[in-house]
């Protein structure tokens, strides 16, 4: 579809060479000089106030090299926005979670830094604390942040009018409410820091993040020193799916530690502290009423959701937004009315993560499918029947401009055969859908666009200058995919900067689905400058205007005659040599309403792009067992354009992997009293390679977003969502119960089973 | 607890290291050997991100004293590729896109390099069963699996067997 040399190519990744040879360095593999060992003193208490902590022994002990407190965080407070500012780096007066932070060390070695924790005392008056949700909005006891009435963190509303009116309208109405626990990362690599301010008293800091920038602006405030001061720099990381966007209390601790013991300090997380103190995603209890015309087309809809937002903001105005977005994204309403609370509980806190709200969307499409199975429609044609089409406005006024939202439905209704098989299947065997949409980018103010520079180097090759961090998605290799093609060079003539804040320009970093779109298309503008400047003296070499000229393969021709050509490493010399740099910058800012605000305005324009995505599953349960073996998944997402197909592929088996397979089979925390009892990968289901359905089918549907690099847009969760809901459909599917309790482990299958049997009888 | 002088040999090389009794391998391999490409990502012999050989055998390094590796032939991820020139199968994982992330990789690696010395040419469910004992967060494992069955037997309707520089038959 179109004549790109190196986008649009199947690639092997640039960084992959290091990674299979072990050479990549992640954060928990550097050592540097002097270097110390950090460990984090916890709350045993889901809710306490912290009458007095002696830090006097723990000093004492030989090796020990510093004890920090909440006394020595001068009172900074973190949020995301100025009004979620609730949280204490190291508490000082209260702890809120079991994990909570109440004191760092750093000592010689590990053992040193263990025996040092347990010689802090500190001394605590338990209050009652409140976990489930519900509850806590109602409760008597002190509530957790006082400035937050019945616990109520954050209150989105949405309204766009004419709901009850529409209501009288519909032909029928349902109501029905979904739940669905907690569920964690469990990225690969357990969080790790390393800390060093170094000759200059910059503080230098290594650690996986979803944006180095998000990570440098706290710490500056923080510490009240310039933003150029907070070096963050580039290192290999071990997965993120949202998880690591924020700043953690420990990305303070270990620069604090660092600051005070004038050493460089590693603080690497066990895989419990992993899953307890970074960030887990949401539980949820929705309740979808929903009305349609005879035709079950949606008139109106009324949405209201209680998240379990554990102990502090977080992203918490993002978080309670995401899963109502997507969804109005993905389907046409009438009129909508949304009502999202996140509450505080005396839990882990929680954040976003790739599939954002499962019981929320799953719930939706699960009613959906119960108003087409009352309305005598399959589940395809309700779909289509509501179905997101381009240039049209969502609820919240966003404007849809590429949208191949049906494409993917009827491309993945094909290839699995589901017209062949819908309601054809022999019993416990099944077949379901799930349609989403994704946001590609968030409103982030002046941290919404990215900026890139590139240098020409002597010998022909090129420096690229990216503020954008590859978490494991492979953006490194778009970035440099895109230059090459640019530039005219090939891959292995780029070198990539990228991911460090000393030498990069803003980015809003890959969190909100945004690195190529935003960071690439960055990249791809500079190069275009760059070319520009190169093309300019080419042609006074060629004899042919600038506009005649392309450039490939290390060379510059004339278009109409390629056999009239330069070499690039030629051009770029005779610049040098004729007084022109051979340097340039680009960037890209998203238009999208600077008024709109998660909480209060959250009407306008969102992004400039959506990504849609349908998934179709096909399962086999085990009556006996309650067991789903998964027998086919399709997946099919309008990605814009597809920059590497090859990385694409691998983006859309792992979001159904961890949506579908994980996130809606076997994934969830358990609790005590506050305590999570699965916080390890023992105790928690990750899918294994055997627990994989034999044939994953991969459909890359292109829109060409008008906008986006190449037509571009979010690759890959907008399938891990519908995966989720792909998958309990199927399983609903085959056991003919429509199930509002995800995910849907074998205990629910058979006690529906066990029901519905009890019901025929 | 004393340190002890063992003699680890490593990637056919022997290795002269001063080791607690109670120490791991694979903390000897890190900390004390600079061999940071096996990984610890869960720490207690679920996720295989520390598999390494011993005597051929894939291992979990942190379940693995550093004494029991003594008088044993080690390998680790490190001593897949001779020199610079990488193993089929470390070719197979670039070109099949089978790394996203890669801190699993080194585990898997080892895995399915045992694997792959037993028999070249397993079918789908032998390295799915083979590969059970490592878990990837990223992939999905489906690219894993295919670079590990197209790597001593390339398919012609394969796009990525072709682009390999190795490409058999």
């Amino acid at each position: 579809m179109s004549d790109y040399t190196i986008v649009g190519k199947r690639m092997p990744r640039v960084d992959s060479r290091a990674k299979v040879m072990g050479k990549a360095l992640f954060t928990a593999d550097l050592k540097l000089p002097g270097m110390l060992v950090g460990k984090i003193k916890r709350s045993p208490y889901a809710h306490a106030r912290i009458l007095n902590i002696d830090t006097s022994k723990a000093e004492a002990l030989p090796g020990v090299k510093s004890v920090v407190t909440g006394k020595d965080t001068k009172g900074v407070k973190w949020g995301v926005f100025a009004y979620t500012r609730d949280q204490q780096f190291i508490q000082i007066e209260k702890v809120r979670y079991i994990g909570d932070e109440v004191a760092g060390v750093a000592a010689i070695d590990e053992e040193t830094a263990l025996k040092a924790l347990d010689l802090i005392d500190v001394e605590y008056e338990e209050l009652p604390p409140v976990f489930d949700p519900m509850e806590a909005m109602t409760s008597q006891t002190e509530l957790i942040h006082e400035d937050f009435a019945n616990n109520i963190n954050v209150h989105v509303n949405i309204d766009t009018g004419n709901v009850d009116e529409n209501f009288e309208k519909a032909q029928y109405i349902r109501e029905d409410t979904f739940v669905a626990p907690e569920e964690s990362y469990f990225q690969a690599e357990p969080y790790a820091i390393v800390a060093r301010f170094d000759h200059e008293d910059c503080l230098e800091i290594w650690c996986p993040n979803g944006g180095p920038h998000m990570k440098s602006k706290p710490l500056s405030n923080a510490f009240k020193i310039p933003l150029h001061k907070v070096k963050v720099r580039k290192i290999a990381i071990g997965g993120a799916f949202g998880g690591r966007s924020e700043i953690c209390p420990v990305d303070y601790i270990c620069s604090l530690l660092a600051k005070k013991t004038k050493k460089p300090v590693k603080i690497q997380f066990t895989r419990e502290e992993n899953t307890i103190a970074t960030r887990q995603g949401h539980a949820m209890l929705t309740t979808h009423k929903t009305g349609v015309d005879k035709d079950g087309r949606v008139l109106a809809r009324e949405t209201t959701c209680y998240m379990d937002g554990g102990a502090y903001s977080s992203t918490g105005p993002i978080a309670t937004s995401v899963p109502f977005l997507s969804m109005e994204q993905a389907y046409r309403m009438g009129s909508v009315r949304y009502n999202g609370y996140r509450i505080y509980t005396n839990k882990p806190i929680r954040g976003m993560i790739r599939t954002h709200g499962r019981g929320f969307a799953c719930g939706l499409d699960t009613q959906l499918d119960m108003i087409a199975d009352h309305l005598g429609i399959d589940p395809v044609e309700i779909r289509l029947r509501n179905s997101r089409q381009p240039g049209e406005y969502t609820s919240t006024k966003s404007y849809v401009d590429s949208c191949a939202m049906d494409e993917t439905i009827h491309k993945a209704v094909e290839k699995s055969g589901f017209k062949k098989k819908w309601g054809k299947l022999p019993p416990f065997h099944g077949i379901g859908i799930g349609t989403n949409s994704v946001q590609t980018g968030f409103p982030m103010g002046i941290r919404g666009g990215s900026q890139s520079f590139i240098k020409f180097n002597e010998d022909g090759e090129a420096t690229v200058m990216s503020g954008v961090v590859d978490n494991g998605q492979g953006n490194d290799n778009m970035l440099v995919q895109i230059a090459a093609e640019e530039l005219g060079l090939l891959p292995e003539d780029i070198h990539l900067v990228s991911a460090d804040t000393e030498t990069t320009s803003s980015d809003p970093g890959s969190y909100s689905q945004v690195s190529t779109f935003v960071g690439g298309h960055a990249v791809k503008i500079a190069a275009q400058n760059c070319r520009a400047k190169l093309f300019e003296v080419a042609s006074k070499i060629l004899k042919v205007s600038p506009d005649k000229l392309a450039a490939e393969n290390r060379l510059i021709f004339v278009k109409d005659d390629p056999e009239k050509s330069i070499p690039i490493k030629k051009v770029v010399r005779i610049s040098l040599l004729n007084f022109n740099s051979v340097n340039a910058e680009g960037g890209y800012w998203p238009r999208v309403d600077m008024k709109r605000e998660w909480v209060k305005n959250p009407y306008g324009q969102m992004c400039e792009a959506f990504s849609f995505g349908t998934t179709i599953v096909e399962v086999k349960v085990d009556p006996d067992t309650g067991q789903v073996e998964v027998l086919e998944a399709t997946a099919a997402q309008d990605v814009g354009y597809a920059i590497n197909p090859l990385v694409l592929e691998g983006q859309f088996e792992g979001a159904l992997t961890m949506g579908g397979q994980g996130g809606m089979l076997t994934e969830y925390h358990e609790w005590k009293d506050g305590r999570c009892l699965n916080p390890t990968m023992l105790d928690y289901k990750l899918p294994l390679a055997c627990d994989m359905p034999p044939k994953i089918n991969n459909i890359i549907v292109e829109s060409v977003d008008p906008k986006g690099p190449y037509g571009a847009k979010e690759a890959g969760m907008s399938i891990a969502m519908s995966a989720a809901q792909g998958y309990s459909a199927a399983v609903s599917n085959a056991i003919g119960v429509y199930m509002d309790s995800f995910p849907l482990t074998p205990d629910k299958i058979l006690a529906a089973i066990k029901e519905k049997k009890a019901q025929e009888n | 607890m004393e340190k002890i002088l063992i003699t680890l040999n490593i990637n056919d090389k022997p290795c002269e290291v001063m080791v607690y009794p109670n120490d791991t391998l694979l903390e000897v391999l890190r900390d004390e050997l600079d061999l940071t490409g096996s990984k610890e990502s869960c720490g207690e012999g679920v996720c295989g991100s520390c598999t390494v050989h011993m005597d051929n055998k894939p291992v979990r390094s942190c379940l693995t004293l550093a004494m029991e590796a003594t008088g044993t032939k080690i390998k680790t991820v490190e001593g897949l590729a001779s020199g610079d020139d990488l193993s089929d199968l470390q070719q197979s994982f670039i070109d099949h896109g089978a790394v996203q992330c890669g801190f699993c990789t080194p585990g898997m690696l080892m895995s399915a390099d045992a694997l792959l010395k037993d028999n070249p040419r397993p079918d789908e469910k032998t390295i799915r069963k083979a590969l059970a004992g490592n878990i990837c967060r990223c992939t999905g494992y489906a690219k894993i699996i295919e670079a590990v069955a197209h790597t001593d037997n390339p398919q012609d309707q394969c796009p990525d067997c072709k682009t390999g520089s190795k490409t058999k038959e």
